[in-house]
Order: structure tokens, then sequence, then C-alpha cells
């Protein structure tokens, strides 16, 4: 190799050590601070290709949402009511430069977030009633605002003292404290109770008026059709007592003679005595011969 | 382009050093190398997925279709193919194996009610890929992000419907508002996901109380059959009594008929008579006594008295008393 050769290699190798120390490339999900002995210089933001000078070096900071979910804790409402409740917070690295001076890692970050979410949450859940969070009216229940106003507030104590973004703080449960918990399932019990005896009670006042409705309904046909019936009886003795009236009205006397005999038959029976005057028109024969006939 | 080519050129070096040979054998080690790191910048992207082109980080083409494609090699362009249509699921309130062997945490699927009863309540969230660049590069870990919303969604959902509609009526306009406003805070967010469902697997009551819920539910069925036999009794007894009413008009017609029809039987039969009557008077009434007479008499007991009205009595008296006297015999 000669010596010419030589030298290009050393100049090539150098330059690709140059080229390796000044180039470096951001990805989406990353901020780079670019530091000159250590003392932040600048962040960079946009992903792509990026030049610095090769005695920079860099940090690199995840610009991700994050989840933080604190452990669950105990809150006390304005009205005195105990309340567990698991929240979250998104959030991301807003402004790397603070955040490196300020907090450094991710467990320090969410240990500051703990505290800002922690104290915010204990504070805006003491001017609450309970049922802003729990409610069986819906319009009551209006947790909304108070975490709208508890993010703005968080958000902006830690883009100022951590250079952290706080995009949302939600309530993802909320519960009641272990203590309490007896004492609500035998609330619910009771309640249960209760809405088992009405139901049986309705179905019985139910069932009740179906029968009676339905008594009634028989009795109404009943007295109805007997109502209709008397009345076509009663048409039909009119009508007889007419014709008989106008049959027997055309001859009384011969009518009453009729009627009279044939009562005889029913009324005069085997039990009865009768004591017959000999001279009596039935006997008058028998006394008295063909002249008793006149 | 001069960092990019640096395994090449240390190659070269190794080349030079190691492997004497002539030069045109050494061009064409190099064309070969050069082309084969020109070549692996092709990729396919498989029908059921799109891929992200990035170059030196940044985003270059944030929606590559399935197909053959080619980016510039490493290390400047770099490939994310993901699965854009696959469905990822999720389950909140307590992973299934956990809950069969018992091990899960007690409450992680309590819920609060409006009206401040506890509830277990499984949900099962299903979601797809919509924008694979912000499901790339937005989200720290998306599954817990969508967890978290729509576990948020669901407890506030439920803090403001009260027990009865929870476990009965309002399943599903729960599940469809917790998809919207999940999806909303998702989209806040920018996490690139489409929530495609929310169901509601299982809601129970706790354990400690779940007796008396199926007391309601006993309950229930009892009122619900105690309605039911009434409208029984109702079904039989209208029909019976509509009957009844027909049996009623029916009969009072039969006795209308009846009566009319007897009526006018009785008045033509008299009319009939009547008619002869008229023709003799004296002898037609005559013949009707004696006859009736006739009919009368024989059954009756008669005692016949002169024409001056005396009677023996004593006739009377011992015909009368005949069963008595027997009587008075066996007295005797």
């Amino acid at each position: 190799m000669t010596k010419k050769k030589k030298y290009a290699l050393a100049a090539g190798v150098f330059a690709l050590l140059l080229a390796y120390l000044s180039f470096y490339s951001v990805r989406e999900t990353e901020f780079a601070l670019v530091t000159q002995f250590g003392r932040p210089v600048r962040t960079v933001s946009n992903a792509g290709l990026h030049v610095k000078w090769p005695f920079q070096s860099i940090l690199w900071f995840d610009r991700r949402l994050r989840i933080y979910n604190p452990r669950p804790s105990e809150f006390l409402t304005r009205d005195k009511k105990n309340l567990v409740i698991d929240n979250y917070v998104a959030w991301r690295i807003e402004d790397p430069n603070r955040f490196v001076q300020s907090v450094g890692d991710t467990s320090a970050a969410e240990m500051r977030l703990h505290d800002i979410i922690w104290s915010g949450l204990s504070a805006s859940l003491g001017t609450q009633d309970l049922e802003t969070l729990v409610s069986a009216t819906p319009d009551k229940a209006q947790a909304a605002p108070m975490l709208d106003l508890l993010t703005a507030t968080a958000d902006r104590a830690a883009l100022e003292q951590y250079g952290i973004r706080i995009v949302d703080v939600r309530i993802k449960r909320l519960n009641l404290p272990e203590q309490n918990k007896q004492s609500v399932f035998a609330r619910m019990r009771a309640e249960r109770e209760r809405i088992a005896m009405q139901y049986r009670a309705e179905g019985e006042q139910q069932a009740l008026i179906l029968r009676a409705s339905a008594d009634r309904q028989k009795e109404e046909i009943i007295s109805s059709a007997y109502k209709d019936a008397e009345k076509v009886r009663g048409q039909g003795d009119a009508e007889a007592t007419r014709i008989y009236g106008q049959a027997y009205s055309k001859n009384p006397q011969f009518y009453k003679l009729l009627r009279t005999l044939e009562s005889y038959k029913k009324v005069l029976d085997d039990k009865t005595t009768i004591i017959l005057n000999s001279d009596s028109e039935l006997l008058r024969v028998l006394t008295r011969g063909e002249a008793g006939a006149k | 382009m001069s960092i990019l080519l640096g395994p090449q050129t240390e190659l070269e070096a190794v080349a030079e050093v190691l492997v004497p040979v002539e030069k045109r054998r050494k061009r064409h080690i190099w064309a070969w190398v050069l082309g084969l790191w020109i070549i692996s910048g092709a990729y396919i992207v498989p029908a059921d997925q799109q891929a992200v082109v990035t170059r030196f980080g940044a985003v270059v083409n944030p929606r590559v279709p399935p197909g053959i494609h080619y980016a510039l090699p490493w290390p400047v362009d770099s490939v994310y193919k993901l699965k854009v249509r696959q469905l990822q699921r999720t389950l909140i309130g307590g992973e299934i194996p956990d809950a069969i062997l018992g091990r899960s945490e007690p409450s992680s699927s309590e819920f609060l009610s409006g009206d401040q009863n506890l509830l277990n309540v499984r949900v099962v969230v299903q979601y797809s890929v919509r924008d694979p660049k912000d499901f790339l590069f937005q989200t720290a870990d998306v599954e817990r992000v969508v967890r978290a919303a729509v576990e948020s969604e669901l407890a506030r959902r439920i803090a403001r419907t009260p027990v009865d509609d929870i476990l009965t009526t309002e399943k599903i306009a729960i599940q469809n508002d917790v998809l919207q406003s999940a999806q909303h805070a998702l989209d806040g967010y920018q996490v690139g996901v489409t929530i495609s469902s929310i169901n509601i697997e299982d809601v129970t009551p706790p354990a400690e109380a779940a007796d008396a819920f199926r007391g309601v539910a006993g309950a229930r069925a009892d009122a619900i059959r105690l309605v039911n036999e009434a409208e029984g009794y109702a079904n039989d007894l209208i029909p019976r009594a509509r009957g009844e009413a027909a049996q009623l008009a029916e009969d009072s017609q039969a006795y209308k008929d009846g009566k009319i029809n007897r009526a006018a039987g009785d008045a033509a039969r008299f009319e009939e008579i009547a008619a002869e009557y008229a023709k003799a008077p004296k002898v037609t009434a005559t013949r009707a006594y004696v006859e009736a007479m006739e009919q009368i008499l024989p059954k009756i007991k008669k005692v016949i008295a002169d024409s001056n009205g005396n009677l023996d009595v004593t006739i009377v008296r011992r015909d009368d008393n005949s069963p008595t006297n027997s009587n008075g015999d066996t007295s005797r």
C-alpha cells in the first residue's frame, strides 16, 4: 500500500467519524436535547436528520403520551362522604430542558404528578357534594367541569415546574371505602327487599283489580241479559194477553162459563166433599125426571 | 451520503488489505454489494396490513397500502407494518382466568351506581388501528390508554344511572354512550384507534347482596304469576257469563214465542167454539156444563141433600171418619 493510499484511508475514516458525530436523526416519538459539556443548548422536536457540533452530545426523551395511574386513594367530599377514587393522568414531556433539570426520569415525574393531582383532587372534591360524582339524576352528576378545571391548573403548574404537559385527568373508578361496604351491602339488601315487596304488592293489586273487573263484567253481562230476557218475556205475556183479550172479548159470557168450568176441574179434587142440593141443575133430572130438564 | 456507506468502505479496506486481486474483480464485488443494498429497500405490505415509512425518524409516508413497494435502504428509511384490520381485544373488570381462579383483585370490577349500589361489571372492548402514524408514534402504550379512557367513561356513565336501569333497560344505551365518549377522549389524545365495540358482558350484584337481588327476580315472577292467574280467571269467567247471557236471552225468547203461540192457539180454539156456541148457545152451554161435571164429580165425595136442604150428617161423619174408626178399633 502506498503512502498516499494510507493517507486517503485515514482521511476517509476521520471523515466518517466526524459525520457520525455531527449527524443525528430524531424519531417521531422523541425529543432530542442537545447539550454542550453537560449544559443544554437546544431542544430538537421535529423528527428527521439534524446536525450538531461533534463535541455536543444528546439526551433523548420519549415524547409520547403516557398514562400514569396513581394508587386509589380516599377523598372527602364537601358533604363529608368518603370516596375511594382511582384516577389516571394522561401526560407527556413538553419541555425536555425543564424536565431534565427538575425531574430527570419517568418515575420521579410520576411522583411529582401524584403530588400535584392528589392535592388538586382533594381540594376540588372538598368543594363538591357527593352527588356531583354519583347521582341517579344525570343532570346533577356533572364532574366534567371540575376535572377540566383541575386538569388546567395541574397542567399549568406541571408545565412551569417540570416541563410536563398534563393532557387529561380523569376519574377511572369510583368506589366506597372498605369499611363502609358492609353497611352499603346491608342497605342494598334492604332496598331489594323493599322492591321485592313492592313487586308482590303490585302484582296482588293488579290481580285483584283484574278479578274484580272480571266479576263486574260478568255481573253486567248477566244482569243486562236478565233485563233483556224479562223484557222479552213481558212482551210475550203482553202479546198473549192481547190475543186472549181480543178473542175472549168477542163472547165474554161464554168465556166466563168455559173458564169457570175449567177452574172447577182444577179446584175440585178427590179431597173435596161437595153437598149437592137435589134441586140443583145437575140433579134436577135425577129427582124430577124429564120435567127437571126444563 | 458518506456516513451511510460506512460498512462498504470498511469492506473496501479489508478487501484491499487481505485480498490483493485485480481491479476488475474488485469492482465486480463492489457492484454486487451496492446492488444488494439497493434491492434491500424493497418490501411487501400484505393484504391485511398498512405500512408507515420514516426517513431518519421523520414520517415520509404515513399510509402505504398493501402491495410491493420501495423505500431507501437502511439506515435511511424504516418501514413499520401494522395489521390495521385486526381487532384488538381488551377486558375491563378482571381478566377471565383470574376470575375463575379467584385471584382477581376484589374491587377491580366494582362500579358505583348512581344510587350508590355496588355492581360488578365486565366489559370487553374491541378496537382497531385507524391512523397508523398516530398509533405508532403518539402513545407509549395504546392498550393502556384505551382501557383508561373506556374505564373512566364507564365509571362516569354508571355513576349517573340507577342500579335497576343498569341491570335491565339501560345496558345498550350505556354501551353506546361509553363508546362515543371514550372515542371522543381517545381522539383528543390522538391515539389513532377506532373503538369498534364496547360490550357489557356481565353485570352482577355483589355476592353479599346477590340473594336479595334474586329475591327481587322471584318477587317479579310471583307478581307476574298472580296477574296471569287473575287474567286466566277473567278469561274463564267472562266467556261463561256471555254464554249464560245468551242462554237467558234464548230462554226468554222461547218463553215469549211459546206464550204467544199458546195464546194464539187458545184464542183460535175459543173462537172456534164460540162460533158454534153462537149458533146454539143454550145447548152448548148445557153440554159444556154437563161434560165438565162428568169429569169433576167422579173424583170427589158427594153428599146429596133434599130440596129442603135437610141432610143426614151422621152419614157424612161415618164416611169421613172411617180411617179414625179403624184407629179407634186398634186403640180399643
